[in-house]
């Protein structure tokens, strides 16, 4: 079987995906691969039928489909070369890559740099492990988001919603303008974990009730889900006795988290940070192995794509450094450990010179509040859980970290004046 | 008699997310509290009279790969007419190829708003 040589080749034809073999094409490499599993280019995007997107990135109120086909067709403009329908079965440390479809048969590539795209999964039924029976009918938001948005089937008329992240609130608006009735939506924690504004414009406004420290606690149904039992939790997120009641519904929706797909990272051997679920990056975006960049979903769950656009340009653009041998080795890295209120960082690695922006997704919500890095502190007047803090070093900021092997990155209230 | 109400508003302007009180006497209101800047202010008031939304949804789609078109508003339209809108559109059925940007219902309802296509569909390859 005959080996292809590419220049980089990119794994996921998402958002970051595009992102980076545009961004790549634009720095003078002309063989780009993207290897693409879906059958169009475009990740999750074609089916978030909603606005809100390209607010930060285009200044303009988009929605997912008008998102990313801007991407598309500037990648096609570009004769960036792609395969769609094509599975990669294995990275190496090597950058060889082995892919498969119905066109090629089996596929291999010798990479020169690779770009890890490949974006996230939902948790499932089983991850939770809700007792009772196992019918039709329990389905993940994004796949009821599938059906109804591109399939165009309606998954059920009377529906509970697990999880209230912007996935499930997404879904709460779509299945009850398409006629469903949605009976609650059950939190186990005390506040959302989606955006405010999803809050209001997808449950307010269609008088859907927020059961907050509330869950799932058993399920019923034979052949089809008939009914789901829902009670309070405590403090420690316990079901609390004698709170259940029998909520009667034909779909229960789970949004309950997105976990980044790092099957193929493991196969390279490429050191994973338990907090992300993603691969340790650098500020290159560049992985523990040298030439193996990451963006997007993969790397930590975004919840704006402008967000992951601009991982995605950071990691196109220093793949193609390190293939034109421009990219400098960080003479100095400084480990960022997340500290107070900081679920985590990323990147995790920076070389404190040039300036970086750090994304950070903390524990819980706090107002009037001070980031700290090391010996830096950067004030915010508010954090919360579902919106990723958003941290910019400047140079100049920079100048004044102090360079220790390790830097913890927390939050902690504002001291009074 | 006069009418009091005091309503609490959640502000979507910015992360901080204003709790806004927000008192209206006789349908008119009188005063908007615990809004931190005036943008929030603007949006509170406009959610209080006239509240508007993004639309969007989904049209059939014959000839297609798949069944269902996305579609959007060109312009938000009034919050309570969500559910006419979408009622209308259930009975819409369009012919592929369509191309993003596409009028696919001119004028809906009235509300001085057309209903476009959010992607380009290409019409299924024969098999």
């Amino acid at each position: 079987m005959a080996k292809r040589n590419v220049d980089i080749v990119v794994i996921g034809g998402g958002s970051a995906g595009l992102a980076a073999a545009i961004k790549a094409k634009e720095k003078g490499i002309e063989n780009i691969m993207i290897l693409e599993r879906s059958e169009e280019l475009g990740g999750i995007l074609p089916q978030c039928i909603h606005t809100g997107f390209g607010l930060s990135y285009f200044k303009e109120n988009l929605t997912g489909p008008e998102y990313i086909s801007r991407f598309i067709k500037k990648a096609q403009d570009l004769k960036i070369e792609y395969k769609l329908d094509t599975m990669v079965l294995e990275i190496t440390p090597e950058k060889e890559i082995t892919a498969v479809n119905s066109v090629d048969g089996l596929l291999t590539l010798q990479a020169k740099a690779i770009v890890l795209a490949m974006g996230c999964r939902e948790r499932t039924r089983g991850m939770l492990g809700i007792a009772g029976t196992r019918p039709a009918g329990i389905l993940t938001a994004g796949t009821a988001q599938r059906l109804m948005d591109i399939e165009g089937y309606m998954p059920g008329a009377k529906v509970v919603i697990l999880g209230s992240g912007d996935i499930g609130l997404i879904m709460a608006r779509r299945f009850a303008m398409e006629g469903a009735k949605v009976e609650a939506v059950v939190e186990i924690l005390p506040y959302s974990s989606g955006l405010d504004r999803n809050v209001v414009q997808c449950l307010e406004d269609f008088n859907i009730p927020l059961l907050l420290q509330h869950t799932v606690t058993s399920i019923h149904g034979s052949d089809r889900i008939e009914a789901v039992t829902v009670a309070k939790v405590d403090a420690s997120g316990k079901p609390v006795q004698d709170t259940e009641r029998i909520i009667k519904c034909d779909t229960l929706i789970l949004s309950v988290g997105l976990i980044p797909e790092n099957e193929l990272s493991r196969t390279a051997d490429i050191a994973l940070d338990s907090a992300t679920g993603g691969p340790v990056v650098n500020e290159y975006m560049e992985t523990s192995v040298e030439g193996i960049f990451a963006c997007g979903n993969v790397v930590h769950v975004y919840d704006l794509v402008d967000h992951v656009t601009q991982a995605g340009e950071l990691a196109g653009e220093n793949a193609a450094r390190y293939v034109l041998n421009q990219l400098p080795p960080l003479t100095k890295k400084i480990t960022l450990k997340a500290g107070d209120n900081v679920r985590s960082v990323v990147p995790q690695i920076i070389g404190g010179k040039e300036p970086v922006t750090l994304y950070l997704r903390v524990k819980k919500p706090m107002k009037d509040v001070k980031v700290t890095i090391g010996n830096l502190t950067i004030p915010k007047r508010v954090v919360k859980p579902p919106e990723m803090v958003v941290v910019n070093l400047t140079r100049q900021a920079l100048e004044k970290l102090e360079k220790r092997d390790e830097s913890k990155v927390s939050i902690e209230e504002k001291a009074e004046r | 008699m006069k009418k009091r109400e005091v309503r609490v508003t959640t502000c979507i302007i910015c992360p901080i997310g204003c709790k806004a009180k927000v008192t209206i006497k006789n349908g008119k209101i009188s005063k908007i509290e615990e809004v931190e800047c005036p943008r929030g202010e603007e949006y509170v008031a406009r959610e209080i009279e006239a509240p508007v939304r993004d639309f969007f949804a989904t049209v059939r789609i014959k000839g297609a790969s798949t069944p269902v078109l996305p579609v959007r508003s060109t312009q938000p339209i009034p919050k309570d007419k969500i559910m006419d809108c979408a009622l209308e559109l259930a009975n819409v059925v369009v012919d592929a190829p369509v191309e993003e940007g596409d009028v696919i219902v001119k004028n809906l309802l009235s509300l001085g708003v057309d209903i476009i296509a959010t992607r380009d569909m290409d019409r299924a390859k024969e098999r």
